[in-house]
């Protein structure tokens, strides 16, 4: 049995509170409704103390002769007030101690901290990116001035230096707080950050033979409280306050940070990380972050197409499922082959497997894609999903069906071939295979090799486009929401793969209610959790952001099964052909 | 950093295969090593001329004429002080053809001989302008003994073989006089017995703060697991001050055989002397005196036979003068930026050097830790005033006819004896406008101002009494209570030939060069605070500056993680405050106005810069807006 943390009794601003063993005073603050401003303090990495924006007035309990608490009447210590102000963010809370975080003393300490950063800050506030997310503006509002009083030169510096393929650095904005240069000592572990000269004219800078390029360099644009460090990527792209914010988690490895999607008007401008100390503190690898242009590559796919004589004309919805569903029921079950996917999500899965018993079982599984990884977030399994398709049945052995798979169409057995998100090639079948396959269903995002030798072609809708669960490499249930609409006439999977079942059996989708009852997909989800015990009892949209823990420990792929897949190289979107 | 000193030595600057070659020896990242040599003035990154010529700018050699030699040298020598587009002058001036080069340094610590030079490793002291171009072509070359005897007034204890024509610095001339005899009686006592005497004699640290040694030393608990460090901070740089360097210079037995007393005590196995950098000198005497006494068996493995180890290390600084804060300079031993820790959590009695229990010590108490061991902490005491124990080097510089350095029982004499008696007193003609009693970081004193201080009365009892500022007795209390400090015993004398605007600039400018540059507030405002006194001088000063200079500095007092906050914000201060009528003689332009817009409403209209549309129908609330009535 573990012993319940050690309280401390702390009077913040005159209301006594309890707080455990080893808060810091700063977030205790905070915790109780007194936030404190503050700059270089970052949750995550050590307290250098240097901005001085979080000094308060501490103060410490008065120690009778016998080295113990006085007490005054109401039984709580006497509280010696210091006269110099403390800052909050390098202590943690002791027995009896004191804070005030809005005394004038605090006030006037703040107004100064903030005179003083702002004496040498150019006047960028119009071309900076970080308008609307800055500190400097935030707490100007609260304790800056309205005119300044500084009549000299400002300190120049080097502006718009590449610091990195993806981070500029502007050094005149730059605050000196060092956040930066502690990410990369302490999480990245790649030293390659600091200050040279001295005083005023300190300078962050790279050693010149060396480039802020490790796969976090834009973790520290996030947590650069002004706008020194900006993403290349996102520089002059859009004003943050028009973006919209939806929380979602990133599809590229099986660790699925959880993120914000910033878009508006259905383009999707940047991703940023969202905390979550389960499944990747406050910090997501640049690989993810960037992975989302394809979502909006002219490869996409934007309407149903079917194969009719040799050419591929573009039909309806209706037509293009009947077709598609057609085709499948020439075939007995041995002669189907379905390719799922791991970048699907779990409702999607779930019908997926659903197909394949109306199918009667055939051959199913998804392709491994893997990749290098580290120990810090990126995964070396580049499936999102792959605990999912187990945990729906569609494999117990990811990619170990695959070599049957491949055997079956070369040797001409399989004549139907169902390729749900994933592209033939990747796992070893050739085009010309491919083309001389009787049925080639496709149901993909972007075209690719062989998209053009289908007989039925359905778009489908990316990961920041539909609403989904997945669950991630240490068997965490996450939720995707959507930020943007698809393009074009493409179509959510769940729903294609639901009237792909209908049609296949015969069965009206046009009857209301339905007879599968599917209508919305919490009805896939609720199916799912009648049917899995560990989705017992759970519901999609009850999901909270930062995700539920339902299995435990993580699953990896096979190591033979993963030679079928694709080997992905960090840094490609996989997804642009 | 002794990597980097060998590197400049052998190739003249640090350039980019110095800072890869240096990385990649110790395992570290290029970037480690780059922000080392931008930090530190003394590595250069470009190769200075053959013959590099140091010029100090600091306060009492500016008064000496610094400023002229700088000018008499580059006239001479064909230099011309580049300015780059931020007003800065460049720091290091090199003639074309790359024979010699000027650089403007801060204080060098010889105030007593301003305005002084070091032309390669070499001090040159009272350099004049007339003979300004000497340094180009032959130098002196010694630490002149310009004091011959010491003063009546003076009780020389730690001083007591300096200055001296017959007195060297190897150890045989050392233990002619006694040497080594307190360290054989120290290693016969207990670790708590030597702590405890330190205790009773009420030393107090002579670095500037003042604070009690016996009590600091209390701090390591005797049964530490953690190795003990001790540091001897010889980075002495605060300007005024210049009391530490013949100590090294002349007598450097005297700080070793300390040391290793105050080794014994702690139960510190290892002590690093920190020298600075611009001591080349005194670093090689040091090292020579280190391994004297090492083959005496003072020094080394089983120290005098006691099984004791203690070690000593030189390391030398690079010219920044915030390596004399503990933690700055622990920071600088680790191989780092000096840049000071947050107490708490650092405190150096706890995690200090290495994270590991430190103590750091100035130069002159831990000689004075010695003759503590001599006479005993009772006798100690007996020195000086209660509370003020023992006796001080007090430097004396500025606009006096005799500066140098005066050893006094702290509280024995008063700064009028000190100025007029042991100094001769101000300049032929000249009157004094105001002492700075401890160093540039203490506050000033004007020489017509009454303090309330408490004053030994002739019964022996203390009462407050009111006095002029020669009459307050040189201690630590003394000086506090008339709202200054006895800081690192650096006084300063300003004449009325002295603009104070200009004096205080001087000052502001050297704190500026010297910010660390980690929090902010020390950062902006001591660079802020120089800009303004600059534009003064320049003729610019607008009404609300002595304001705007008070609030500055009261908003870095206090608000910084170490001490340089208020050594940068009391001179101004002060300044401001007690020659408020300088000041405001030269702010009396108005406050220029704000960027006027670029146009008026009216304006635009007219010209038609913005179109304005007249709405398609004519709301009705045009016509309840000129009834009033809705």
């Amino acid at each position: 049995m573990d012993q319940p943390p050690q309280l401390f009794n702390v009077q913040i601003n005159g209301v006594w509170h309890q707080f455990p063993k080893g808060t810091r005073v700063i977030e205790a603050c905070e915790q109780v409704g007194s936030y404190i401003p503050r700059y270089c303090y970052h949750k995550k990495l050590s307290a250098p103390g240097n901005c001085r924006m979080c000094l308060i007035e501490m103060g410490l309990p008065k120690l009778g002769p016998d080295r113990k608490l006085e007490l005054s009447e109401d039984g709580k210590p006497v509280i010696n007030w210091m006269v110099r102000p403390q800052i909050s963010c390098a202590q943690d809370v002791c027995e009896g101690m004191g804070v005030r975080t809005d005394s004038p003393l605090a006030q006037e300490c703040r107004k100064g901290v903030m005179e003083f950063l702002l004496i040498n800050h150019p006047l960028d506030c119009p071309i900076c990116d970080q308008a609307g997310e800055c500190r400097l503006q935030e707490f100007s509002v609260e304790y800056g001035n309205a005119e300044s009083r500084f009549l000299e030169n400002k300190v120049k510096k080097p502006k718009n230096v590449e610091l990195g393929p993806r981070v500029t650095l502007d050094d005149e904005r730059c605050i000196l707080c060092s956040r930066c240069i502690r990410f990369c000592q302490e999480i990245v572990h790649d030293d390659v950050l600091g200050f040279v000269d001295r005083g005023s004219y300190s300078v962050l800078t790279a050693h010149p033979g060396k480039q802020l390029d490790n796969n976090y360099s834009l973790n520290t644009v996030d947590i650069c409280p002004v706008g020194a460090l900006t993403s290349s990527d996102f520089r002059f792209q859009m004003r943050v306050w028009f973006l919209k914010e939806t929380k979602s988690f990133c599809t590229s490895c099986a660790t699925g940070c959880n993120t914000i999607i910033g878009t508006r008007e259905d383009v999707i401008y940047r991703q940023t990380p969202r905390e979550n100390d389960a499944v990747n503190s406050s910090w997501m690898c640049d690989y993810g972050r960037l992975n989302f242009n394809y979502l909006e590559s002219s490869k996409r796919l934007l309407q149903p197409e079917i194969l009719l004589g040799d050419k591929l004309t573009p039909a309806d919805w209706k037509t293009a499922i009947a077709h598609a569903a057609g085709q499948l029921r020439h075939f007995s079950s041995w002669e189907i082959a379905i390719l799922a996917s791991g970048h699907m999500t779990n409702e999607e899965l779930w019908l997926t497997s659903q197909l394949a018993k109306t199918l009667g079982s055939p051959l199913i599984d998804i392709v491994p894609h893997t990749g290098p990884g580290d120990d810090i977030l990126l995964s070396t399994d580049r499936n999102p999903n792959t605990n999912g398709a187990r945990l729906m049945g569609v494999t117990t052995d990811p990619g170990g069906r695959l070599r049957t798979i491949i055997d079956g169409v070369a040797s001409g057995q399989i004549k139907a071939l169902v390729a749900l998100g994933e592209n033939p090639i990747d796992i070893g079948l050739t085009l010309a295979q491919v083309t001389s396959l009787p049925a080639f269903i496709v149901m993909n995002i972007l075209s690719n090799e062989t998209t053009h030798a289908a007989t039925a072609l359905l778009p489908s809708l990316g990961f920041a486009e539909k609403r989904g669960s997945m669950i991630n490499r240490k068997g965490r249930l996450q939720r995707l929401n959507r930020a943007v609409r698809g393009p074009g006439q493409a179509r959510e999977d769940w729903q294609i793969l639901r009237d792909l079942i209908e049609a296949y059996a015969g069965r009206s989708s046009e009857t209301t209610p339905r007879a599968d009852g599917l209508h919305s997909i919490e009805d896939v989800f609720r199916q799912m959790s009648e049917s899995i015990p560990q989705f017992a009892g759970l519901n999609l949209s009850k999901i909270s952001d930062l995700g539920l823990q339902i299995l435990n420990g993580a699953v990896a792929p096979t190591a033979e099964s993963a030679e079928l897949g694709s080997e992905a190289k960090v840094l490609e979107s996989q997804k642009c052909g | 950093m002794p990597l980097l000193h060998l590197w400049q030595e052998a190739f003249g600057s640090i350039g980019d295969d110095g800072v890869r070659w240096i990385a990649a020896k110790l395992g570290l990242q290029p970037i480690n090593i780059f922000e080392l040599v931008g930090f530190y003035p003394m590595f250069h990154q470009a190769p200075a001329g053959r013959k590099h010529i140091r010029i100090c700018r600091t306060l009492s050699c500016a008064m000496a004429g610094s400023y002229e030699v700088m000018d008499r040298v580059c006239e001479t020598a064909g230099i011309v002080r580049h300015k780059g587009e931020d007003d800065r002058h460049e720091a290091v001036s090199v003639t074309d053809n790359r024979e010699y080069s000027v650089e403007f340094v801060e204080c060098l610590a010889s105030c007593g001989t301003a305005p002084v030079c070091m032309v390669q490793d070499d001090l040159v002291e009272n350099v004049k302008p007339e003979s300004a171009s000497n340094l180009l072509t032959n130098h002196q070359s010694l630490i002149t003994n310009h004091q011959s005897l010491p003063h009546p007034l003076e009780r020389r204890l730690i001083f007591k073989n300096i200055g001296r024509s017959d007195y060297t610095t190897d150890i045989e001339c050392y233990l002619r006089h006694g040497g080594y005899e307190q360290l054989k009686k120290a290693i016969k006592m207990s670790r708590t017995e030597i702590v405890n005497e330190v205790k009773t004699s009420g030393l107090r640290g002579r670095g500037g703060a003042g604070f009690p040694c016996g009590v600091k030393w209390s701090f390591i608990k005797p049964d530490e697991k953690k190795p003990v460090y001790l540091i001897c901070n010889a980075d002495e740089s605060e300007p005024g001050t210049f009391k530490d360097r013949y100590i090294i210079h002349q007598d450097p037995h005297q700080l070793i055989e300390s040391i290793v007393i105050s080794c014994f005590a702690l139960n510190a196995k290892t002590a690093y002397i920190y020298i600075r950098g611009e001591f080349p000198e005194g670093a090689t005497i040091l090292e020579r005196a280190v391994e004297e006494a090492r083959e005496k068996n003072f020094v080394g493995k089983d120290m005098l036979g006691t099984g004791v180890d203690v070690e000593i290390y030189i390391h030398r600084g690079a010219g920044a003068y915030i390596c004399g804060e503990e933690t700055g300079l622990i920071e600088s031993l680790e191989g780092k930026r000096a840049y000071p820790r947050i107490k708490p959590p650092y405190f150096p009695a706890v995690l200090g050097l290495y994270m590991c229990p430190t103590i750091v010590n100035n130069v002159e108490t831990l000689c004075h830790v010695r003759h503590i061991v001599e006479m005993g902490g009772a006798n100690y005491a007996r020195l000086g005033r209660p509370n003020n124990t023992g006796t001080r080097i007090v430097c004396v510089s500025g606009d006096v006819q005799r500066p140098g350095y005066f050893e006094v029982e702290v509280g024995g004499i008063t700064m009028g004896q000190l100025i007029f008696d042991m100094a001769g007193g101000p300049r032929y003609g000249r009157t004094i406008k105001a002492v700075i009693p401890g160093g540039s970081s203490a506050k000033v004193l004007r020489a017509d101002e009454k303090f309330k201080i408490k004053v030994r009365q002739f019964d022996g009892s203390m009462a407050d009494q009111e006095v002029s500022l020669f009459e307050i007795p040189v201690d630590f209390d003394s000086l506090a209570a008339a709202g200054s400090m006895a800081g690192s015993g650096g006084v300063i004398v300003l004449d009325d030939s002295r603009d104070m605007v200009w004096v205080l600039n001087n000052i502001n400018e050297f704190y500026a060069h010297e910010s660390c540059g980690q929090c902010t507030p020390c950062r902006e405002g001591s660079l802020w605070m120089k800009k303004i006194t600059d534009r003064m001088l320049l003729g610019g000063g607008v009404v609300r500056d002595p304001e705007t200079l008070k609030t500055v500095a009261d908003n870095i007092a206090g608000r910084t993680i170490c001490a340089f906050g208020e050594a940068c914000a009391w001179p101004t201060q002060s300044f401001v405050e007690k020659f408020k009528e300088e000041f405001v003689q030269r702010s009396q332009k108005p406050v220029p106005p704000p960027m006027p817009p670029e146009y008026t409403p009216e304006e635009l209209v007219e010209s038609e810069k913005i179109t304005t549309t007249p709405l398609p129908r004519n709301p009705g609330w045009e016509e309840t807006a000129k009834t009033g009535t809705i």
